[in-house]
């Protein structure tokens, strides 16, 4: 341990000097064993980053063991091969390494953050995650009173209550519906070799996608994918959920919590990914509520009124269904009224749409604001690993400039008829809400 | 001045030397009400532009207050540098606080502390926390956002005597990171904040002592509580007040005994007595003032808080009959020396850390020397260290449960 010190020390010494030139330049590698990763190779600090996911994720878990796939992927770094939870994590700790895995909807997705001198001791210990999980039974007790205190945490938390009462409400009967760290009923029969078919069942090598970024060369970060990921086995992946088929009505559902703020979500149907006017969405999102402090509802909400500290829209996309977005939190006596001025908004947008000056403006915005995220080498290997997942291809960089600046002011008037519909707006509201009425 | 060139980005930090503990009794919140207020308008730019005018450049900004610092920050395309350090100037002194705007902003902060602390018990635990720690209606007693009945009386007045006694270039810290260099950042800056006139500061005061009345303890029963927590928070000296040469020890103890999973106090509550469900230690040296180190744990259900009060407090008689093994301590100076090379790849990072740093006295140089600092605390450091602050006459118990009696 004494030499890796030293080696610490010296990395430190290293970083003060001027870091290498270079802007981003995707390479595509496929290794010998034919895994595809995408990389970028930066050498400006020791450190490489990983950012990996495999098909299937928390709407796959099987009838009645909602939690499953949650609480494997949290365990996959809870002790494997010979080593229990301690010493696999020790090892990590002493190697500065740092290994995690969660599970979203429709992905199990994965990072690794090692300092480039220890990178044959990162992947070997992501491998052994992968390939060797331990689900000791003391530990599958453990990360599940965890998830069972969380979950009793969240279900007092009114963003958190909000959150999951959209997805219930707009999912009913969808397996987007149920919780995705599962329900307390399903968690407790949860048993150590449940969990290890559902690592079975995902962990699959031609389910993977895979990024790297950082101070590692192509033939290099070939030979160490191909010891972590080459042992997985091929497979068939989960089975996508059925396309969701949005609601036809208005709906409205109030939650009590006893709070002297009401969080309130507002959503609508949104665009798939790979839409071909996904750029006019996202330029009417941007005028509408998307982020920083110039959006229309930052400014007639916060600005003008005072009615709210947060309040924002957001396109959200799954592999199966696709949402707009609002939210915000405001005192119970005047959320009735940041919700109609939302709503007035929506209307606004829908008839007049966007000026000359907001389509420039927003132009600019959504062409800068992907570098202002390039900032460390975990983000640039998510948004490469994103990137894969959305189905695009490495020259993207260089495109979706043109494909913003395309974007008229007819096409976002197009979309704000095609989303902004009163008809299609489901509304939850937590807290102790005056006049709101709840509309079943 | 920090370079990177890994993306055409730069980021600009402007921190000035003065947070809520600056404000008195009565007013608090003003410090953060300003700097809500400095996003209003100035003669060149009018009221909301200033966002809108980055925003419309592809580039972000926000700002943020803490007890001893206020900071606002931009990041942009390198080439806009220019642009936000000109803005960035014009508000130092520029900005016109009217009766029009601070109306509506008004309701907006009450929003604010609605949502971070009013509608969050444990943060309302927090706030009460504080007060017991360092003495009713001290610097660090009071909340940055403020009492709402002090956020609903701030005048026009208030805020522009605030504004006109500490922003100023003198009592300003610059920090630029990204892709560009000392001499254009030096160029800029001479230009823009060069003709700004300095202002007479006075020395920023912090008590050296906390509240007179220690050991104390807080509970909050809430019914929106729906998982206990228990802790306790020491008074402890920061980089810059009390005992300061245990700062360095603090950090590695705190890392060792509850910064991971592989800490004594996670090992011992949580895997071996099962007393906990998580368990954690805390010390944040960068303060003008006396700090505070933390210890918290979430009891596991059907184990009480006096299980768990007595579980921890073997586990630190443990360590200061015992002393800690070089090995342990070796570790945890790793971990902290490997957190700082990760800190340095992400260009957020760097300025967030020289600004804290900073503006609390400190210097580039004490920054610079921070590795080393760490690796020279020694076992027998470590151990004088917890002796030093685990007293029971510089202690607030603080008990988050569900309702009154329950566990």
């Amino acid at each position: 341990m004494k030499r890796f010190f030293a080696a610490l020390l010296a990395g430190l010494a290293l970083l003060s000097l001027p870091a290498a030139a270079g802007a981003i330049e995707i390479k595509q590698i496929t290794t010998p064993l034919g895994i595809k990763a995408w990389l970028v190779e930066d050498k400006s600090t020791p450190v490489i980053a990983l950012s990996f996911s495999f098909v299937g994720g928390t709407a796959s878990d099987p009838a009645g063991l909602s939690g499953a796939t949650d609480l494997m992927a949290n365990l996959l770094t809870d002790g494997a091969g010979a080593m229990k939870a301690q010493a696999f994590r020790q090892r990590q700790e002493d190697a500065a390494a740092s290994i995690g895995f969660s599970a979203s909807l429709d992905r199990v997705s994965g990072s690794l953050r090692v300092l480039s001198a220890n990178r044959d001791e990162g992947f070997e210990l992501l491998r052994l995650a992968m390939i060797e999980p331990r689900f000791d039974p003391e530990m599958v007790d453990q990360r599940r009173a965890q998830t069972i205190a969380a979950l009793n945490q969240a279900a007092q938390r009114p963003a958190s209550v909000a959150g999951r009462t959209l997805m219930a409400t707009l999912f009913a009967g969808h397996p987007y519906a149920a919780d995705p760290q599962g329900a307390r009923e399903d968690l407790a029969k949860l048993t150590p070799d449940l969990l290890k078919k559902r690592a079975a069942a995902i962990l699959l090598r031609n389910g993977l996608t895979v990024a790297a970024v950082g101070d590692i060369s192509e033939a290099e970060l070939a030979r160490q994918i191909d010891s972590a990921f080459g042992k997985l086995p091929v497979g068939t992946s989960p089975a996508l959920p059925p396309q969701w088929v949005p609601p036809t009505k208005p709906r409205t559902v109030v939650v009590e919590r006893p709070v002297p703020q009401s969080t309130a979500l507002m959503a609508l149907p949104g665009i798939p990914r790979d839409d071909p006017d996904w750029y006019a969405a996202l330029v009417m999102n941007h005028v509408l509520g998307g982020g920083g402090q110039q959006s229309r509802l930052f400014n007639e909400v916060r600005e003008k009124r005072g009615l709210a500290y947060s309040v924002s829209s957001g396109l959200r996309t799954y592999k199966s269904a696709a949402l707009l977005v609002i939210s915000t939190g405001s005192a119970n006596e005047r959320v009735a009224e940041a919700i109609r001025v939302i709503k007035a908004e929506m209307v606004r947008l829908r008839n007049d749409g966007i000026t000359e000056q907001e389509l420039t403006d927003a132009k600019t915005y959504l062409t800068g604001a992907l570098a202002l995220s390039l900032d460390s080498s975990g983000s640039i290997a998510s948004l490469l690993h994103s990137m894969q997942v959305d189905g695009l291809s490495p020259d993207h960089l260089t495109r979706r400039g043109a494909l913003i600046a395309a974007v008229k002011l007819e096409d976002v008037r197009k979309m704000a008829r095609r989303l902004l519909r009163d008809e299609a707006l489901t509304t939850v509201v937590v807290g102790k809400p005056v006049g709101v009425t709840p509309e079943p | 001045m920090l370079p990177s060139r890994r993306a055409p980005i730069v980021t600009q930090v402007v921190v000035y030397k003065v947070g809520s503990a600056d404000e008195t009794f009565g007013k608090t919140g003003v410090a953060h009400f300003l700097e809500h207020m400095m996003f209003k308008g100035t003669d060149k730019v009018p009221g909301g532009e200033f966002s809108r005018i980055i925003s419309r450049n592809g580039g972000r900004d926000n700002a943020y207050t803490t007890f001893d610092s206020t900071g606002y920050h931009q990041t942009i395309a390198a080439e806009r540098l220019e642009l936000i350090m000109r803005m960035e100037a014009d508000r130092m002194t520029g900005i016109r606080i009217s009766d029009r705007e601070i109306v509506p902003e008004r309701q907006v902060i009450l929003e604010e502390r609605r949502m971070r602390v009013d509608n969050v018990p444990s943060a309302l635990l927090d706030e009460a926390v504080r007060a017991q720690l360092y003495g009713r209606h001290k610097p660090y007693a009071m909340p940055v956002i403020g009492y709402p009945d002090d956020i609903k009386k701030l005048s026009v007045n208030d805020l522009s005597t605030f504004y006109r006694r500490y922003y100023a270039p003198n009592n300003a810290v610059l920090i630029v990171a990204g892709d560009t260099t000392t001499e254009a950042v030096r160029k800029l800056a001479e230009r823009y904040y060069g003709p700004i006139a300095s202002r007479k500061t006075e020395p920023r005061r912090r008590p050296s002592k906390g509240a007179p009345d220690l050991p104390q303890k807080v509970i909050r029963a809430d019914a929106r509580v729906a998982e206990p927590r228990w802790s306790r928070l020491w008074l402890a000296p920061s980089y810059r007040m009390g005992e300061t040469k245990h700062a360095y020890a603090l950090q590695v103890l705190a890392r060792l005994f509850g910064g991971s999973e592989t800490s004594r106090l996670w090992r011992a509550l949580v895997v071996d007595g099962k007393v906990g469900l998580s368990a954690w230690a805390s010390y944040s040296p960068a303060s003008l003032g006396l700090t505070s180190f933390d210890i918290g744990v979430h009891p596991a259900p059907t184990r009480s808080m006096a299980d768990v009060e007595k579980a921890v407090i073997a586990e630190m008689k443990r360590l200061l009959d015992g002393g800690v093994k070089p090995e342990e301590v070796e570790r945890a100076q790793n971990q902290l020396l490997a957190g700082a090379i990760y800190s340095q790849d992400s260009l957020a990072s760097g300025p967030r850390i020289y600004g804290t740093m900073l503006s609390t006295g400190g210097t580039v140089a004490d920054v610079d020397a921070w590795p080393q600092r760490i690796s020279a605390v020694t076992p027998a450091e470590v151990q004088a260290a917890a002796e030093y602050v685990w007293r029971d006459d510089g202690a607030v118990t603080a008990m988050l449960t569900p309702a009154e009696g329950s566990r």
